[in-house]
């Protein structure tokens, strides 16, 4: 049970992690996108 | 529409997806490393299909950008597995596949959960929306998995080879694409910065490659600890 619940909160310390860490960068950001799948040219966003 | 430089790159960058499965499967690891490879095949059949959704519709048609962004979640989604891979095969032996299991459903359902909350907010094309900030925030994910799992070969002291190199190479990948994140945001009007871009997109399918190719499974890396002489 001790280690279900390490491994939720684990979980939870990555999720909240790495949200802070894209919030943080969104925020200081210009718009761009990350995208880091293949070598495709990017199209613009059509949902900013 | 992209150049020829553009296409040059593509063209290498989907070369090289393939030669990864094909080194994968020449090498006898196919199984072993079975995400690695479906997300490199994945990657391989999504730029083909990209290729002629672009050639046929053209680069601002609202096909490829559909096309684009859906694809662009499945391969997030396929690269995330593959991540997962990596960690049941770091922790093999400490026979913890079901915590690990759970842990990676948990996160997805968590990543998942959190991109639906920010799209309900902002936007009427849910899905779409949904789609691109799911991917994003993956990405963000695999990222910080990453770096973590790094910290556990270091800690552990992993010995394989292949194994070291193959989470190095992601971890060179995620943090060259932050750092191209970071150049666009301060010097976002330099034309040279659109071909870097694309060109970190080959860096992981080389390495991969390279390392299926090269370093063979039963490679050991002498830690340093082991290998420090006594004064």
């Amino acid at each position: 049970m001790s280690r279900k619940l390490t491994v939720v909160l684990l979980a939870t310390l990555v999720l909240f992690g790495a949200m802070s860490l894209k919030t943080a960068v969104v925020k200081h950001g210009n718009g761009a996108v990350i995208m880091a799948n293949g070598g495709a040219p990017q199209p613009p966003v059509p949902w900013k | 529409m992209p150049g020829p430089l553009e296409y040059c790159i593509w063209l290498v960058c989907t070369l090289l997806e393939g030669a990864v499965v094909v080194c994968a499967v020449k090498s006898q690891s196919f199984r072993r490393y079975i995400f690695l490879n479906l997300y490199m095949g994945l990657s391989f059949l999504v730029s083909v299909f990209r290729y002629q959704v672009l050639s046929h519709y053209g680069m601002a048609s609202s096909e490829y950008v559909y096309f684009y962004y859906y694809s662009d979640t499945l391969l997030t989604i396929g690269l995330y597995f593959a991540l997962l891979n990596l960690y049941s095969l770091v922790f093999d032996e400490m026979k913890v596949e079901r915590f690990l299991r759970l842990g990676a459903i948990l996160l997805l359902g968590g990543t998942a959960w959190f991109s639906y909350a920010v799209v309900q907010q902002s936007s009427h094309r849910i899905l779409s929306h949904f789609a691109y900030e799911l991917s994003q925030n993956l990405y963000f994910v695999g990222l910080v998995l990453t770096y973590a799992l790094w910290g556990a070969i270091l800690k552990m002291r992993e010995t394989r080879a292949r194994l070291i190199q193959l989470v190095l190479a992601l971890g060179v990948y995620f943090s060259a694409f932050a750092a191209n994140y970071a150049l666009q945001n301060l010097y976002f009007k330099a034309g040279v910065l659109r071909f870097v871009t694309p060109l970190l997109g080959c860096v992981l399918p080389a390495a991969w490659a390279y390392c299926f190719l090269r370093v063979s499974e039963e490679a050991r890396l002498a830690p340093s600890r082991l290998v420090a002489v006594p004064r």
